[in-house]
């Protein structure tokens, strides 16, 4: 994609030592930087620290020299990708320039652009759709490691340590991922020009919560030389205060992406609540808006509590605090809560911005209305609300407060009401209309299938009796993927479809988009559903090897996860062959209402030249003067 | 959806009260995770405090160590006291702002910048003077991350008063004032977590 004309910023003659500070700095400065810091940060840690005696306040000083290492990398990286200039120059009374100002928006920086602090959405948005590929590829890739150790009953090739640490990767990196997949992308990209805005409400936070992300992987990634993450996705204390140090490289992951994820929803909603064009009052927003309000708002509470989480986790591993050692006063209970009630609204956060994307699109595909806007406003709202009191329903087995199962119990079932609403919203808008049939529409069914049986699977382990049996099993690993996977991924692949002609101002190859579609399709359903019924026949999730009587089932789901993989390889292809080869894409292809449409390709810097005046809803097909 | 469009006089400068409007709303927003934080940490405070897991929320004397005593509030209390004034101050600066008072504005942006100051370096005292490591029970983790938690309030404080002083002084806030004001809604949420920081301390 290009936005804007490619020339130099600086006059020609003019030396690079020049050139004011916030032009120097790039990925580069910052990777350096960060590097730099990090190793600079660990001497003085080895040196100063003093070893583990009695009376010490360094507990495990491996820990805290890895914790205050990484700690190093993240001031590093951040100073040199230049997050701290705008602070500090408010700071000095200094405020940035408008050319300055331009210059930090990308203005005639070409592909330059994409490797700085640039706060442009739309190259924001481009870099979340690139990070997002990574993530996704290195958690897919994680993914097949643990599918090919599965392939055989009696443990496979990877030692019982590595199995774990590469199953508590994957979880927490594919549950990053999918959190950014959609309002990563296409929330900020498509989201301001949508509303009829010329950017966020925050630029600077914008390129903030971003390069917070970029930050994040490395001590992540590197977890992998000091242990691993053995503990799985959610990392319960104890276990977590007794794993090796790769259990700091999750903290510190963790804390550096809640405060990216407080950032942007702070930045999104507010650029919703206060940005919208003229005329577009509540009635006449899109749907996608609603869920990705909905997905940053819900998130906005519950991120801080996970934060609070792993900073105990890490001051009960660095310096001997014992919030959740049980010989010090402390619980293990405690973190579960914390966990959870993060833990289950991020669900939703996932869920609910894929199921409005697909909600967008229905009505153009089908040219009929958005059936009953009000009930999937509704929806959303019931899901975002009765999603943070049902964290408990993940505790059922652990002895926490058994008298208030029923209670949760019953928050959870009736979550499956709003849900409902969602389906009837899709399913009425479905009915009778003329469908186009793309890729993205495919998705809507595709979804519907997914997300009915991930939904109804939810209500079986929501119920505490049958949670007792299942808990712990591959049933819930299957459930939660046929969630997160089968409708959340769902929704962001035919997301990326629908809006890539905005994005890069190509069409996505149609012959790739369905191949890679039904290798997706059939491979997760042929999986999972192995999945299920090893799981309802009693294997337990987490565990490298098996009893014989279920290698039938684990045979299936493996090969068919090489059809996820393959179809997910043809999806990575086809976004590289069409972003650099693809037909020209037309202003707007799919002939749609909203405003995001009505924006030329390539989309200029500030989207609108004159900003819109809304005078009517976006779903107005087959109505005349609409 | 059908649009119309009409050219703005000046689309590319908003007025100042509808970028401060902007700005408020997203620093409340920030402040929703904040408090959510610090409501969190007083959840862990009064939680472990009634679970007392095998009577280690204040561990008795030992023989490798002494008994954990918890520290007065009264030291916590003051704090609070010290936040309370400092927005005080703020606030003086800020009717300072609105009458177009400059030199009344600059001065209470100095007086905010140093009371902020003095609870800063008044917060680190405390924590290096209590009686007990973090690792003495349940109360010690919990009262090191309260007292942690603050002192992160008050330095953050200091960097934003430090600013607001500063901008005073260079008359930047001559124009409009909605810098000021958002530092006011820091200022007041700064002295409510010092008060409720103050309050779990008062339960041991």
């Amino acid at each position: 994609m290009t936005t804007v004309l490619d020339h130099p910023t600086s006059a020609p003659g003019n030396s690079a030592m020049k050139r004011p500070l916030i032009e120097r700095l790039n990925v580069f400065t910052a990777f350096g930087l960060g590097i730099i810091s990090a190793i600079v940060f660990w001497y003085l840690a080895r040196t100063f620290l003093p070893e583990n005696t009695e009376g010490s306040f360094i507990k495990t000083r491996l820990d805290a020299v890895t914790i205050i290492a990484m700690l190093g990398w993240f001031f590093g990286f951040m100073t040199g990708i230049g997050a701290l200039i705008g602070p500090f120059r408010w700071l000095l009374g200094k405020d940035l320039d408008h050319d300055e100002s331009m210059f930090y928006a990308g203005k005639d920086q070409g592909i330059k652009r994409y490797f700085r602090y640039t706060t442009d959405h739309k190259v924001v948005g481009i870099q979340y759709l690139v990070i997002t590929i990574i993530i996704f590829f290195v958690g897919g890739t994680l993914a097949m490691l643990i599918r090919m150790n599965l392939g055989h009953a009696g443990g496979g090739w990877l030692q019982p340590q590595t199995y774990n640490a590469i199953v508590g990767t994957h979880g927490i990196v594919m549950i990053v991922g999918t959190i950014i997949m959609i309002t990563g992308p296409f929330g900020n990209f498509i989201m301001p020009i949508m509303i009829g805005a010329r950017d966020m409400a925050f630029p600077r936070l914008n390129a903030l919560s971003f390069w917070l992300i970029v930050a994040a992987i490395p001590p992540m990634l590197s977890s992998f030389f000091f242990g691993g993450i053995s503990t799985g996705w959610s990392a319960y204390a104890p276990l977590a205060s007794q794993a090796p140090p790769g259990m700091d490289g999750y903290i510190m992951f963790i804390v550096i992406f809640a405060i990216s994820t407080m950032v942007a929803g702070a930045n999104i909603t507010t650029t919703v609540v206060k940005m919208r064009a003229k005329g577009m009052t509540w009635n006449r927003t899109p749907i996608f808006i609603y869920g990705v309000v909905a997905s940053v708002a819900l998130a906005l509470p519950v991120f801080p509590l996970f934060f609070l989480s792993q900073v105990m986790s890490a001051m009960d591993r660095a310096v001997g605090s014992t919030f959740y050692d049980v010989r010090g006063g402390g619980s293990g209970w405690l973190y579960e809560n914390l966990f959870w009630i993060m833990g289950h609204p991020e669900v939703y956060v996932i869920l609910i911005p894929a199921v409005a994307a697909l909600m967008e699109m229905a009505p153009v595909f089908t040219r009929r209305p958005l059936f009953s806007f009000n009930t999937a406003i509704m929806g959303i709202a019931g899901i975002s609300g009765l999603s943070i009191l049902v964290w408990a329903h993940h505790m059922y087995v652990t002895g926490w407060a058994p008298l208030l199962n029923g209670p949760f119990m019953l928050t959870t079932e009736l979550i499956s009401i709003p849900t409902g609403m969602l389906f009837l919203v899709l399913i009425g808008t479905l009915w009778r209309g003329r469908l186009w049939m793309t890729m993205p529409t495919a998705s809507i069914y595709a979804l519907l299938w997914n997300f009915m049986i991930g939904g109804i699977t939810g209500i079986y382990l929501s119920d505490v009796p049958v949670d007792g049996a299942l808990h712990g099993s591959m049933f819930v690993t299957a459930h939660f993927h046929y969630t997160l996977m089968g409708a959340g991924l769902t929704g962001a692949l035919a997301s990326l479809v629908f809006w890539f002609p905005k994005m890069t101002g190509r069409m996505f190859d149609r012959r790739l988009s369905w191949i890679a579609f039904w290798l997706v399709q059939i491979g997760f359903n042929v999986a999972f559903i192995g999945m299920f019924l090893v799981g309802l026949a009693g294997q337990p999730r987490r565990v490298d090897a098996y009893a014989a009587l279920f290698n039938q089932g684990n045979s299936v789901t493996t090969m068919a996860a090489y059809s996820i993989m393959a179809g997910m390889l043809v999806l990575l292809y086809g976004v590289i062959s069409s972003w650099t080869n693809g037909a020209i894409a037309p202003m707007n292809p799919w002939f749609a209402k909203t405003l995001d449409w009505t924006v030329p390709n390539p989309v200029p810097l500030e989207n609108f030249e004159v900003l819109p005046v809304v005078t009517s809803d976006p779903y107005g097909y087959g109505k005349a003067q609409s | 959806m059908s649009v119309e469009t009409h050219a703005l006089a000046n689309p590319h400068h908003e007025h100042p009260d509808v970028v401060g409007s902007r700005n408020r709303l997203g620093a409340i927003l920030i402040l929703v995770a904040d408090i959510t934080f610090a409501l969190g940490v007083l959840f862990v405070y009064f939680y472990l405090k009634g679970q007392n897991v095998n009577g280690m929320w204040l561990p008795a004397a030992s023989d490798s160590q002494s008994a954990t005593t918890p520290v007065s509030s009264s030291g916590a209390w003051a704090l609070a006291l010290v936040a309370a004034i400092g927005l005080l101050a703020h606030r003086f600066a800020l009717m300072g702002a609105r009458a177009k008072n400059q030199a009344q504005l600059a001065l209470g942006s100095l007086l905010a910048l140093l009371i902020s100051l003095v609870g800063l370096i008044y917060q680190g005292m405390q924590i290096s003077s209590a009686s007990f490591t973090v690792t003495m029970g349940a109360y010690a983790s919990c009262y090191y991350l309260i007292a942690g938690l603050n002192f992160m309030h008050f330095a953050f404080t200091v960097f934003i008063s430090l600013g607001n002083w500063n901008r005073s002084r260079l008359g930047l806030y001559s124009a409009d004032h909605w810098h000021v004001t958002i530092v006011e809604i820091w200022w007041v949420w700064m002295t409510l977590s010092s008060v409720l920081g103050a309050f779990a301390l008062s339960f041991t």
